[in-house]
């Protein structure tokens, strides 16, 4: 009874343990919804082009028959060879995929001889829900493949990646993509919660240890203590950020090939290979999200007692991560309603993840604002921690709280 | 004369409390000077601002003449800290400890570890050193953090509640230590207490603070026969009014 009581009455617990839960779950379970649903819309009319190099009696019957199925809108594409045809298909942004009918078709089906349908589906990069036009396209072309007679023609499947046709199916490359598409965001979320959770247990462990005091009356620059404290978070937050890619890396390897994957892509081959560009890019703008994560981590805890509750003030900011991360993972941020969209890019965390998503899709203008704001997010946050380092207010935060008992100060207030 | 310390008008307000209520005091030169009184007198607040930490709400107070506000930085090359509640990194040894805090203030390889030795032989933990110092009991922890405060042999030692929570026998060994070293080493110390016994045993001089001021100053003999007491805690008890 006893235990019940004090645990029951420590607001950490109570706040930590029974109302985050209840915030942050329906919280995630919006986010998700929402992505999924605004994906579901975009997806609710496919625009597919058919590019008829045969103008047979087939392959009218066949394009007829596809302009019959509700939700799915025909782009006549009127180009004379596969590359053309994808440059028009690709002047529709809505375009999705292309069926292409080559030469012959008819004669073949008429001669009972098999024919060949390609079709290549858009690689975007849009996240785990990509991919599904490209299996209703298929679905439907062995609808009519049955209807027709059996297996009177063979669909050969492709993709367009950055604009060129390729001879890829596109499942093989979203199960590729997609496990990187998974493990980018999810490295960066857990490299950036780690930081926090390091800088806020040294600061403060410093101030449940009682070596602040002393370390603050050393004849040392304070702004150097606060840049000690942060690159000490940063060397080890980066070295378990290792460990982490390294095991989840293995993980996701040993659950590909245990699906008896034996597809092998390419992805140098196809232009999605991060270039050192976008390396570099994903490292500076993971670098300002990781200086500034770390700056409001410091702050924060300044105004802990102790490090338990230093951890638990973490976890009210994992909320800002863990949303930008399902955003990336699950849909394309330009697609959600812009309520949502502002949210997540006023979000600086959003970038990192988007920087990184980059460097499979190539959209570094978005990448490169992207690390300008949260550079000017991250300076505004040091002079924040520099100040409160400078002053006595990194001491009194809490001999307000320990000394004189009722007075409790949100960050906002003082910072 | 240049004092070691000078508080002139202190006053320190934490919202509605006035911890400080206009204090003033002089610490000269070599000597040990103890500010003493019951909890929430202000002794530890005077301390804070003497070893810049927190700013006076009003008034102002220099260590050898530099101002603890605008020279903080100045100031923090001349003392030293001893906070009340104070701990040591506990997965660093004794040694590594000493090692780390000295590196702040020698200026070279020698003098570091000399400092490091002096520390030792103060803290009288001999082998313990090499152990961490999450195993020292209490008493070890304080003899160490007493030695990293006296090891460099500041010009102002800052000491709050140097026996803070020890038994009879630390608290006797740490006193004797604070005692020699100011001899041997011309160091200034501003301490507080609220151990009467050490006060008389330590102190030059003493001030009696109540509720932010100073309720009588002087040197512990000279107390008890000004207030005609026959020790200091009768004197205290007769200047704050329970008696």
């Amino acid at each position: 009874m006893k235990e019940l009581k004090e645990l029951l009455r420590d607001p950490k617990i109570l706040i930590g343990m029974i109302i985050m839960p209840l915030v942050m779950f329906p919280l995630l379970g919006m986010v998700i919804g929402t992505s999924i649903e605004s994906t579901g819309q975009s997806l609710q009319t496919i625009t597919l082009g058919i590019a008829d190099f045969d103008q047979g009696e087939w392959s009218k019957n066949l394009t007829r028959y596809l302009s019959s199925v509700p939700n799915i809108v025909i782009m006549k594409i009127t180009a004379t060879n596969l590359n053309e045809a994808v440059a028009q298909l690709q002047t529709n942004p809505k375009a999705t995929d292309l069926i292409v009918i080559p030469e012959g078709f008819s004669a073949n089906i008429s001669s009972r001889k098999q024919a060949t349908i390609e079709t290549y589906s858009v690689y975007s990069g849009k996240g785990l829900t990509e991919g599904a036009t490209s299996s209703i396209i298929s679905q439907l072309l062995a609808q009519y493949n049955r209807d027709l007679a059996p297996n009177l023609f063979k669909t050969e499947a492709g993709s367009i990646v950055k604009g060129q046709p390729r001879k890829i199916d596109p499942r093989a490359l979203l199960q590729v993509m997609s496990s990187q598409v998974l493990v980018l965001p999810v490295t960066v979320s857990i490299l950036l919660m780690f930081a926090m959770q390091i800088a806020a247990t040294s600061v403060a462990s410093e101030k449940e240890e009682k070596t602040l005091e002393t370390l603050l009356s050393l004849p040392i620059d304070r702004f150097t203590i606060l840049l000690g404290k942060m690159t000490g978070s940063i060397v080890v937050a980066a070295v378990s950020a290792v460990a982490y890619m390294v095991g989840f890396n293995y993980y996701m390897t040993s659950l590909t090939t245990g699906l008896g994957s034996q597809v092998t892509v390419d992805l140098e081959a196809l232009g999605l290979a991060p270039s050192s560009l976008s390396y570099m890019l994903l490292g500076a703008s993971l670098f300002a999200a990781i200086l500034s994560a770390l700056a409001l981590a410091v702050i924060l805890s300044a105004f802990t007692e102790d490090v338990r509750s230093a951890q638990s003030y973490m976890s009210y900011l994992y909320i800002i991560i863990m949303f930008p991360m399902l955003l990336v993972m699950f849909s394309d941020i330009n697609t959600l309603p812009l309520a949502l969209k502002i949210v997540a890019y006023a979000i600086p965390y959003t970038y990192p993840m988007l920087a990184a998503k980059a460097a499979f899709t190539g959209e570094y203008l978005q990448a490169i604002l992207g690390i300008l704001y949260v550079a000017a997010f991250t300076v505004i946050l040091l002079y924040l921690a520099a100040r409160l380092f400078a002053t006595e207010k990194i001491l009194t935060a809490k001999l307000r709280i320990r000394g004189f008992g009722q007075r409790r100060k949100g960050p906002a207030a003082e910072a | 004369m240049e004092y070691a310390v000078e508080a002139r008008d202190l006053v320190k307000r934490f919202g509605e409390i006035r911890a400080l209520d206009r204090l003033s005091f002089q610490v000269r030169e070599r000597e040990i000077y103890g500010l003493i009184g019951p909890n929430g007198a202000g002794k530890t607040t005077t301390i804070r601002i003497a070893a810049t930490l927190i700013l006076p709400t009003s008034g102002g107070l220099k260590v050898f003449g530099q101002d603890a506000v605008k020279e903080a930085a100045e100031v923090r090359k001349l003392i030293t800290y001893l906070p009340e509640e104070a701990g040591a990194y506990k997965n660093l040894s004794g040694y590594e400890y000493l090692q780390f805090m000295g590196e702040f203030r020698a200026e070279n390889s020698l003098e570091l570890e000399r400092m490091v030795q002096d520390a030792a032989e103060i803290s009288g933990l001999g082998d313990r050193l090499r152990d961490k110092v999450k195993t020292y009991s209490k008493g070890m922890k304080r003899r160490l953090l007493v030695a990293r405060a006296l090891m460099t042999k500041p010009r102002l030692a800052i000491l709050d509640e140097p026996t803070s929570g020890l038994d009879v026998i630390h608290s006797f060994h740490v006193r004797g230590v604070i005692k020699r070293f100011v001899e041997q080493h011309g160091v200034t110390v501003l301490l507080s207490s609220h151990n009467m016994l050490e006060v008389e045993y330590l102190c030059d001089r003493v001030a009696l603070i109540n509720k932010g001021r100073m309720v009588a100053e002087g040197s512990p003999e000279e107390l008890k026969n000004k207030l005609d007491v026959a020790n200091l805690e009768e004197g205290f008890a007769k200047v704050v009014g329970f008696a």
